[in-house]
């Protein structure tokens, strides 16, 4: 439990009070407020509300584009004389209804499941860092790792829907436009994966005051 | 673990403190909200009211596919498409665009469009592609509603449409059908909108919508009739076809006419009845009031006699035949037709009105007059109306030289008499032209011509190769002989053209004596108008011929 929790004989750097550059790895007393490496003048990233801070910002901003994105129509595909606009809902449902439901599964994973668990992942562990909370630190640490690695998947959707786009120009026959949600839907993408990157690990490491002294 | 000292190590740079600014970093998540927001207050404005509409088949609607179209405008889509609670009909649930709310009011009316193969020409050949729409006709009403019925086929007038219905009676409906034209001097002024068997099933209700401005020429005299396909009369004027248009001949159609053109009476009101005539000739027919019974015995063939066939007097026709029968007369043994025909004695016009002025004086009614005729000399004759075709009529012809034979009318049927005549002696001096036709020899014409133009061919190639050569020659040798001719003429007028040329002179010394030689014989003559006796007697000493 000791090692678990990081309270044991281990100090983190926060603890004693230094810090290391991130680029000439210099370590140095921990700074109050904004500052640079005395070596090489790099930016010394600090376990701040600051971070934090960004992290919230962006979330939030995915959260208010979350809904647009899964509202309004992701595609408009016209295959004369059928004219259809596709949420990403109601795609995943086509999808199923026409018999491939692994690709429906796929879409749904990745369109759906992906940026609402990192939202609400990236949620999680905002709140709990924010409050310091001491709870399971290495649980928490994967799941920021799992959080990284799924990210990079979340942008299926608007692939293949620029890929139709470009590809799929019939004139009247068939033609596929983007549809308004993929703004919003890219942004929300982008966004989680600026918020996952900003967010920095080792605020999960950061005890509360009350109890680290 | 080696102890740190923390104080040994190196201080970082700090930068100036920026803790009392708020991070730049919110703009983000406002700008999001803001975007979220926009979308959702533009998707919010877009949408419009929703309607239910009942139709009794969904056929050709999808949900999300087929729109609400007026004047093929897409105004809405269709959302949903449910069973009504009893099962008994759809309930389509339209999404009108925002813009187009104001459509959906109390007396709105919809149909869904299909494609439809009809009369003037095929509908709806969009939805053959793009699936059925809902059309919508705007109601007039200000009062919004939400729940409508469908109407099952498109109405045929629109609100906006200007003209007036009038309601036509017809004994069948033929070919009509809605959006049948209507004609007026061939050209069309409206169409039929809706057309349905009367509820007691004796005959056919037809709504026609004539446009404006011609629904005012519509008036209480105006006669309406069947123009559907072609009428093609036989009879004994001969051959006549009618067609309104190409459309009617296919799809049929209603005309409109007058009998007089230049009286058409009183614009007709809107919703006024008419009786939808067969025909423009029963159209036209000048109503009948008078009918009366005609019967005829014919002791001779009639062929080409029947039902319907014409019964004249004196070049008017007064009616038609109604039937025929063969009889058989036991006294004489001998065949006979009896000929029953439906005459109206107003056709004669002004001399029917006389017949019933005089026998207004003698005690007697027109058909009375009309019987007495016969004691005159009125007999019935079958007469041959069209040689081509063979159609005969029964002409009523009063013959002065027939006995005056006295017939009483019986069961108010006007008995005439009959002759033989017209057609039986035609058809015989017929028979002896075509028997002398028959007698001209075509075949040995034929071999005569073609012995003929044998020969003609033979003569031809003879010339071909004998004159031909010799006539090539001869042409050169006039060419010769032209040339000849021009050098000769250019030496003669090289001699004669010349002022001091010798023929010039002799001819001047010659025309000199020549007129003095015709004063001489002047002189001569005047001498002799003054002194003929000189010619017996010889000059005396009178004065000279000249001075």
């Amino acid at each position: 439990m000791a090692a678990r929790d990081g309270g044991g004989a281990l100090k983190t750097a926060d603890e004693l009070g230094v810090v290391a550059c991130p680029l000439c790895e210099l370590v140095m007393r921990a700074p109050h407020g904004d500052a640079a490496c005395p070596r090489c003048g790099e930016h010394l990233p600090r376990v701040t509300r600051r971070s934090l801070t960004r992290c919230w910002a962006l979330v939030l901003a995915a959260t208010a584009l979350y809904f647009p994105a899964n509202v309004l129509p992701m595609m408009n595909t016209e295959q004369f004389p059928v004219r259809r606009s596709d949420t990403i809902l109601s795609g995943i449902k086509f999808l199923w209804s026409a018999g491939s439901w692994e690709l429906a599964a796929l879409v749904f994973a990745a369109s759906i499941l992906v940026p609402l668990t990192k939202l609400f992942a990236l949620g999680f562990l905002l709140v709990t860092s924010s409050r310091r909370s001491t709870w399971r630190p290495r649980v928490r640490t994967k799941l920021y790792r799992a959080l990284e690695v799924i990210g990079h998947w979340s942008m299926l959707d608007v692939f293949v829907v620029s890929l139709l786009t470009a590809v799929v120009q019939l004139g009247r026959f068939a033609s596929v436009e983007p549809g308004p949600a993929v703004l919003p839907f890219a942004s929300v993408v982008v966004l989680t994966m600026l918020a996952s990157a900003s967010f920095d690990p080792r605020s999960i490491w950061v005890a509360k005051p009350a109890e680290a002294r | 673990m080696s102890e740190i000292n923390v104080d040994d190590l190196p201080a970082p740079n700090v930068h100036q403190d920026k803790r009392g600014r708020p991070a730049a970093i919110w703009i983000v998540p406002l700008i999001a909200i803001a975007a979220a927001t926009a979308l959702a207050v533009r998707t919010y404005l877009r949408a419009g009211p929703t309607i239910k509409i009942v139709f009794d088949s969904a056929e050709g609607l999808t949900v999300g596919q087929s729109d609400v179209r007026y004047k093929n405008v897409p105004v809405g889509k269709i959302t949903d498409i449910d069973i009504s609670d009893d099962l008994d009909e759809i309930v389509a649930t339209v999404e009108l665009s925002r813009n187009f709310g104001k459509l959906a009011v109390e007396d709105t009316r919809f149909w869904v469009e299909r494609p439809r193969i009809g009369v003037g020409g095929v509908s709806g050949l969009s939805t053959l592609l793009s699936g059925a729409f809902i059309g919508v006709d705007v109601g007039i009403s200000k009062k919004r509603a939400d729940h409508f019925i469908g109407l099952e086929k498109p109405p045929g007038i629109l609100r906006d449409q200007r003209g007036s219905p009038f309601k036509l009676i017809a004994k069948d409906g033929g070919s009509l059908a809605i959006k049948s034209p209507v004609y007026m001097r061939r050209e069309q002024v409206g169409s039929i909108s809706d057309i349905a068997l009367a509820a007691d099933g004796h005959s056919v209700e037809i709504e026609v919508f004539i446009d404006a401005p011609y629904d005012h020429v519509v008036t209480d005299q105006a006669l309406f009739w069947n123009a559907s396909g072609m009428d093609v009369t036989l009879n004994s004027s001969g051959l006549r076809l009618d067609t309104q248009s190409l459309a009617t001949v296919v799809a049929g159609g209603i005309a409109i006419g007058f009998h007089d053109p230049d009286h058409p009476g009183k614009p007709a009101k809107a919703d006024s009845k008419f009786v939808l005539y067969d025909d423009r000739a029963h159209a036209m027919a000048v109503p009948d009031k008078e009918r009366l019974a005609l019967a005829m015995r014919f002791s001779q063939p009639l062929r080409g006699i029947g039902p319907t066939t014409q019964v004249d007097f004196d070049g008017i026709v007064i009616g038609n035949v109604d039937r025929v029968r063969l009889g058989f007369d036991t006294n004489t043994r001998a065949f006979y037709s009896d000929v029953d025909a439906t005459v109206y004695p107003q056709r004669l016009g002004d001399a029917y009105d006389s017949l019933v002025i005089e026998g207004g004086q003698l005690g007697k009614s027109g058909p009375e007059m009309l019987q007495a005729l016969v004691a005159r000399g009125l007999r019935a004759q079958v007469r041959s109306g069209n040689l081509l075709t063979g159609q005969n009529f029964i002409t009523l012809v009063i013959l002065p030289n027939e006995p005056k034979t006295d017939v009483a009318m019986r069961d108010d049927t006007w008995i005439v008499p009959t002759e033989r005549g017209g057609t039986d002696m035609i058809q015989d001096q017929i028979a002896s032209i075509v028997a002398k036709v028959d007698k001209i020899p075509f075949d040995a014409i034929g071999g005569d011509v073609h012995e003929a133009t044998r020969a003609a061919s033979t003569l031809l190639g003879h010339l071909d190769h004998d004159v031909v050569p010799d006539t090539k020659k001869m042409v050169d040798q006039a060419q010769l002989a032209m040339e000849a001719l021009r050098e000769g003429l250019a030496a003669i007028r090289d001699n004669v053209a010349a002022a001091d040329s010798p023929i010039q002179q002799e001819a001047r010394t010659t025309l000199e004596q020549l007129e003095r030689a015709a004063f001489s014989l002047r002189g001569l003559a005047d001498y002799l108008k003054h002194h003929p006796e000189t010619i017996l007697r010889g000059r005396d000493s009178g004065p000279e011929p000249h001075k």
